[in-house]
């Protein structure tokens, strides 16, 4: 068992037949990721070919619904390569079929999309990671399973070890995994870097305490919004593992949008200091740098 | 994307939201006749994309038109806080009895909507909050219920509304709602929500929106014809446009070391880098933008990208931090040499390569064996070495201008 999803999960891909999709299930199939199907209406009743991790071809199915797919594989999670413009109606209808986790890469959603579909999907008990995310991978939690990679997060940087990792960004998740390889992790978590996501930063640390086998979090956070203070303040309550943090955006201006939709300090709101000191009044460590913050866990993990 | 006052306006208007009457004047030569539609007195507001305009003087009444034109005049070329004046609003001048404050906004950590209300508006919200906050009031709008006339009705009462104003508040706040829903909007601000009138004639009473603040959600151009009609015709910074019209993520900041890399989160993360190594080597160099090439990034958006950074005539080096998860360092190696050769390029280039083809970037970048090209083992180094070229550099122009100096003494 690891924390988000089971070993080894059925997965289906929305949005296969497209280029991201079709670029990125080839990743993940190599990844040893087990991919049972796809989604396509007009596409319905074919079959993709992909090479597996073994080098052999499989025929990967696709279904004209979420629904369909779900019920011919057993998937326990879809993970959506859908276009801005369709993304709200793919999304949604993962959660009306209950899909249980549902992982949207799809970076440029309008933010009213994903208000909607993240309220309905904690109606529905679906948990939502993303959007604008590099996905969720997990490790392996025995020797003969294998962990799920769900996105784009490179395979290969980590092996499995008793760290978890959430982050608003996507390459500073790959940095801080390399940082850390030598430790390795149970689960790592592109949190997304729009203003409204499915999986929050404290969401994250909730699963990651209620996981026994991760001992620390990692936790990385960037300029705009509340998020980082929200998890601070969750945790000084209720976290008793370590948890060590990097922030990105020091030197970020204000009232600039940097990159992300939601990387943005506004009325002086959102800054990256003021989620250090939030961070650091409730016991959490802040590094310099990924590698300093790295460094930290290090530490820590030595005297647990 | 922030909207001006007067755009603002027209968004209100459309979906019936009382305002006063009010022309736009894009240049000078037309307040006469934009005022004369109006009559006197009149508020000449002069329409930039930030808070507190009235403070810095660019919000004035006038008695006449002489008055109209020399406040214009003063106001247009103004810039605030370092946001240009683009025309000025002329209003009709309303005799305020009482001024509340609405707004709507996107609500990151309950993932919903927020009404940020109180009785006490006409300031900004944030001092109104440190000075009043027992009347600030929230409330939240789910994003899967309906806001309808009921609700809005009961939200006015708890607002604090005075009982004669419910009813017309409750209409506005449905108008603001659906304006907010049908524009796709991440703000909609009305501060003052005014009530204006003669204080002995109940039937001129009435509430109007006396200012307004939109925000577009970007992501949601698509639908809306890429908001065409709110093309702000004041071009922040050339380099930002350009960027812009070629997919690029490009912000311009104002130090000495070019940056680029992929993701927004290590863009960031390295402009950090380059300003802590500034402090730590005294010289105070800092990143001269922000620059992210994206996942997947090209050859040739990459040797765009190094093209656009080195036009910016302040960087003096440049740093190229990337981690190729699907970029791959080699493609990324090969932009770069390509936009140095074509560009013809001798500022120092700091690089650092880690993740998906990396081993072969690097070997890419020596077989070059360019002297301006430099590799770094780590993010820390890198910042590091680009931070110490541009320090160098701006010695050594400080130096050469001394010496011009006096060879022309």
């Amino acid at each position: 068992m690891t924390a988000f999803i089971e070993d080894d999960a059925p997965v289906i891909v929305q949005g296969m037949t497209g280029h991201q999709g079709m670029t990125h299930t080839a990743r993940m199939l190599k990844a040893r990721t087990n991919i049972v199907g796809g989604v396509n209406p007009r596409k319905a009743g074919t079959t993709v070919p992909f090479e597996d991790a073994d080098g052999n071809t499989v025929e990967i199915p696709v279904f004209a619904t979420v629904q369909e797919a779900k019920d011919a594989t057993g998937a326990q999670a879809s993970v959506v390569f859908v276009p801005p413009k369709f993304a709200k109606g793919a999304v949604v209808e993962a959660v009306e079929a209950k899909m249980p986790v549902v992982v949207v890469i799809t970076e440029g959603i309008p933010v009213a999309d994903s208000a909607y579909f993240v309220e309905l999907a904690l109606e529905n008990g679906v948990r939502i990671v993303g959007p604008n995310c590099p996905g969720l991978m997990t490790l392996p939690s025995g020797e003969d399973s294998h962990g799920v990679n769900l996105g784009i997060i490179p395979d290969g940087i980590v092996s499995r070890g008793p760290l978890g990792l959430v982050s608003k960004s996507g390459t500073l998740t790959y940095q801080m995994m390399e940082e850390l390889s030598d430790i390795g992790f149970t689960a790592c978590l592109g949190a997304g870097g729009d203003p409204i996501v499915g999986t929050t930063l404290q969401e994250a640390l909730e699963a990651f305490e209620a996981d026994d086998d991760t001992k620390a979090v990692v936790m990385i956070g960037e300029i705009g919004g509340n998020a980082e203070q929200d998890a601070a303040q969750w945790a000084a309550a209720h976290m008793t593992k370590p948890v060590v943090a990097y922030i990105a955006g020091f030197t970020a201006p204000e009232g600039k949008q940097m990159g992300h939709a939601g990387a943005i300090v506004s009325g002086g709101k959102g800054t990256a200091q003021d989620k250090k000191e939030a961070l650091e009044a409730a016991g959490i460590p802040v590094g310099k740098s990924p590698k300093a913050a790295a460094d930290i866990m290090r530490g820590l993990l030595a005297d647990l | 994307m922030d909207l001006y006052e007067y755009q603002a306006r027209e968004l209100l208007e459309e979906q019936g939201i009382p305002t006063p009457r009010a022309v736009y004047a894009g240049s000078v030569e037309h307040v006469a006749d934009a005022a004369e539609t109006i009559g006197f007195p009149l508020v000449v507001k002069g329409q930039a994309k930030i808070g507190h305009r009235g403070q810095a003087g660019a919000v004035k009444l006038a008695a006449d038109l002489d008055d109209a034109v020399a406040m214009a005049r003063d106001i247009m070329p103004m810039t605030i806080h370092g946001h240009r004046v683009n025309g000025v609003l002329l209003a009709e001048a309303k005799n305020v009895l009482h001024e509340y404050y609405v707004s709507i906004s996107v609500d990151r950590s309950s993932r919903d909507f927020d009404v940020l209300a109180t009785a006490n508006g006409g300031t900004e919200v944030e001092e109104i909050a440190r000075e009043h906050p027992e009347s600030v009031r929230r409330l939240h709008i789910d994003a899967l219920e309906d806001f309808d006339l009921e609700a809005a009705t009961q939200m006015a009462e708890s607002i604090g509304f005075y009982h004669a104003d419910v009813d017309q508040a409750a209409r506005i706040l449905l108008k603001m709602w659906r304006c907010f829903k049908d524009n796709d909007a991440t703000l909609v601000e009305i501060n003052p929500l005014a009530k204006v009138g003669d204080p002995d004639d109940e039937d001129s009473k009435e509430l109007v929106a006396l200012d307004a603040k939109i925000s577009l959600d970007d992501n949601a151009a698509f639908r809306h014809d890429g908001w065409a009609r709110f093309r702000d015709p004041v071009v922040a910074d050339a380099l930002e446009r350009e960027a812009k019209d070629n997919g690029l993520h490009y912000v311009h900041l104002d130090g000495e070391v070019g940056v680029i890399g992929n993701g927004a989160g290590l863009v960031m993360s390295s402009l950090d880098a380059v300003a802590y190594a500034g402090e730590d080597q005294g010289s105070g160099v800092k990143a001269a933008n922000f620059l992210d090439i994206g996942g997947g990034a090209s050859a040739s958006v990459m040797a765009k990208s190094l093209e656009l950074v080195l036009r910016d005539p302040k960087v003096e080096s440049v740093l190229i931090n990337v981690y190729g998860g699907i970029t791959s360092c080699q493609t990324v190696a090969e932009g770069v040499l390509e936009a140095v050769a074509a560009l013809g390029v001798d500022k120092p280039i700091v690089i650092r390569f880690d993740g998906n083809a990396a081993a072969e970037g690097l070997a890419t970048l020596e077989k070059a064996s360019l002297d301006n090209i430099h590799v770094a083992r780590t993010m820390e180094d890198a910042a590091s070495l680009a931070a110490q070229y541009a320090a160098d550099a701006i010695a050594a122009n400080a130096a050469s201008a001394a010496r011009r100096e006096e060879d022309e003494q």
